[in-house]
């Protein structure tokens, strides 16, 4: 995905002139305020692969297939749930580390794996990523402790960003705090 | 009974000054001031939002007991209007549309019947009319021979929510009345501008490989990558000359905080606690302050940079997980009740390194994102409320809250 800036702004969108003091002059000046000008930008860099060098001479596998084999494989891992401001895995999450584990292992033996740290609504900005963070390197530390490479899990936070449930309901709430497992090539 | 009286006045001079003790300056005390609207062009919609607009300025600079009457008057008038002959100060203005459609205002201020001070305006699209109203306030204050409220005319830069991993960084005034989206597309979180002069901004970037920290100059669009972490990436503070960054990374899964020289692009950790340590904030330059989980909960510590001397900074709150500093002013947010079963009520504090002071700043909702202006006169937030939001503005030294109703969608972080 990419990201656009949309357009330069607001620089100087204030430039004062005309001084006041207390007695009565009226001051004449008339100031200057520009407007925005939304002007179109370059685009975030992107890469472009080629024709030739995004094709992959192989007779087993190509592309698209793996692709689909990987989505195949990643709902078969569970999802990871925690506890109010709590990142340590819970008793009974832990049958769910272990299948993800085993998974990893095998199945998806191929893949990387990416565990992606998610928050309920309360808690602020940065702690909420850090807790979202500490969350998936708990299930991390689990996977790596039940046998998977540690070079192939690699991390990241959605904090609050990301729920898959918005209602404000403890159940909803529930749902949030959680670390989903992605596949990656 | 004089040895106690005498005890106190010496301690009221010795505090006078200090933000943490409210000030109550009784709104009676104020001079009153009206606003006469003397407009020739617009309808009546746009004439009531200008106005709508300026009352609120007026009453954000906390110098006058401002009349909310929508009254109309000639500006030609030599006297004000008969309803206002008793007010101590009346602001007569008329909007006028020019041949460029462009917006301009002239504004008279009269004391006792007499013109004090006048100035116009000009702004070629009328629908940034509130950086008008700002401009007229900033300069009454400045008339008044008042400290200066330059931060009304600073811009306020955020991140919101728009989707599940998708969000836009907006470019808004303080107020944010008036929004400008300036990146939009993908999971874009944590602006921060880079300088003083808010002529660029860093922001985290969630989609690429890694997290990565980008630096956007406002005037060219030019876009930077800075540096990338695995797990996580924020820039929570910026030093005075722009030249430092303190960074939240999480280069071993473990959330800490760098500090990152933008010459020479070298980092270096600060902290090395084993649970969560983030939102660093310089304070002066051989100390920073910071939330960290060493006590088990979110905290506010601070951490002196020679010697690396940790000290807790608060000592009150189940839950201190943001903060914001500022001089020896600290600003925190504090979760005053543990339930992960209904709504929670997080207020904002305010404590001095150099009293043992604490100043409750908010009173009901939750409360976030505590910013304080550059020169530390005003702090910046976003209240919810009964399912309303709102902007707030907290003016210290007066002891007054002001809110601005908000229709944003979700913020995510905020800098001013």
């Amino acid at each position: 995905m990419k990201s656009i800036v949309l357009s330069s702004v607001v620089a100087a969108l204030l430039v004062f002139s005309g001084c006041s003091t207390k007695e009565p002059a009226v001051d004449t000046k008339t100031e200057e305020v520009t407007a925005p000008v939304a002007q179109e930008v370059q685009e975030v860099m992107t890469e472009t692969v080629t024709g030739e060098n995004a094709q992959i001479s192989s007779s087993t596998n190509n592309i698209g297939s793996n692709e689909l084999n990987a989505n195949a494989i990643e709902s078969k891992f569970p999802t990871v749930y925690f506890d109010f401001d709590k990142y340590n895995i819970r008793p009974d999450m832990q049958e769910k580390v272990d299948t993800a584990a085993e998974l990893g292992k095998t199945t998806a033996k191929s893949f990387n794996i990416k565990l992606e740290g998610n928050c309920d609504e309360w808690g602020s900005d940065e702690y909420n990523f850090a807790l979202g963070l500490r969350r998936a390197n708990s299930v991390k530390k689990a996977l790596v402790a039940d046998g998977v490479d540690a070079s192939r899990i690699s991390m990241v936070s959605y904090g609050e960003s990301n729920p898959v449930c918005t209602e404000h309901t403890r159940e909803c709430w529930a749902k949030n705090r959680r670390v989903n497992f992605k596949l990656l090539p | 009974m004089k040895i106690f009286f005498s005890l106190f006045i010496l301690i009221s001079l010795a505090f006078a000054g200090d933000a943490t003790i409210e000030v109550v300056k009784k709104a009676d005390s104020l001079p009153s001031l009206a606003v006469e609207d003397a407009s020739v062009s617009y309808d009546n919609t746009f004439k009531l939002r200008f106005f709508k607009a300026l009352v609120a300025d007026l009453n954000v600079i906390s110098l006058f007991n401002v009349d909310r009457h929508h009254r109309f008057a000639d500006f030609d008038d030599t006297n004000v209007l008969v309803a206002n002959k008793d007010m101590n100060y009346v602001l007569r203005y008329k909007l006028s549309e020019d041949d460029n459609k462009a917006l301009n205002i002239e504004m008279t201020l009269f004391h006792q019947n007499e013109v004090v001070f006048s100035k116009r305006y000009r702004v070629n699209n009328k629908n940034i009319y509130m950086f008008i109203s700002h401009a007229i306030a900033y300069d009454i204050n400045e008339f008044m021979g008042e400290p200066s409220v330059g931060w009304m005319k600073r811009k306020v830069i955020f991140s919101r929510i728009v989707a599940p991993k998708k969000s836009e960084i907006i470019i808004a005034d303080y107020t944010l009345s008036y929004q400008h989206v300036i990146i939009s597309g993908g999971l874009n979180i944590f602006p921060k501008w880079a300088n003083k002069a808010q002529t660029a901004f860093y922001y985290t970037s969630l989609d690429s490989f890694e997290p990565t920290l980008k630096y956007v100059d406002i005037k060219t669009a030019k876009v930077k990558n800075i540096i990338s972490s695995d797990g996580m990436m924020v820039c929570s503070d910026v030093s005075e000359d722009g030249k430092k960054l303190l960074l939240t990374m999480a280069r071993t899964g473990q959330p800490d905080i760098y500090l990152y020289n933008t010459e020479t692009k070298k980092y270096k950790r600060i902290t090395t606690y084993s649970g969560i340590d983030v939102n660093g904030q310089f304070m002066g330059d051989d100390k920073i302050i910071f939330i960290s989980s060493r006590l088990g909960y979110p905290n506010v510590f601070s951490k002196r940079l020679d010697n690396g001397l940790v000290e807790q900074l608060v000592y009150y709150g189940k839950a201190n997980s943001s903060c914001s500093a500022q001089g020896h002013y600290v600003v925190y947010e504090a979760r005053e009740s543990s339930n992960a079963f209904s709504a929670n009520t997080f207020n904002l504090h305010l404590i001095s390194t150099e009293t043992d002071f604490i100043r409750r700043l908010t009173a009901t909702g939750v409360n976030e994102f505590p910013r304080f202006s550059k020169d530390g006169d005003a702090i910046i937030f976003i209240k919810n409320y009964k399912s309303q939001s709102a902007i707030g503005i907290i003016r210290l030294m007066h002891n007054k809250n002001y809110l601005f109703p908000l229709k944003s969608g979700k913020i995510q972080s905020m800098d001013w």
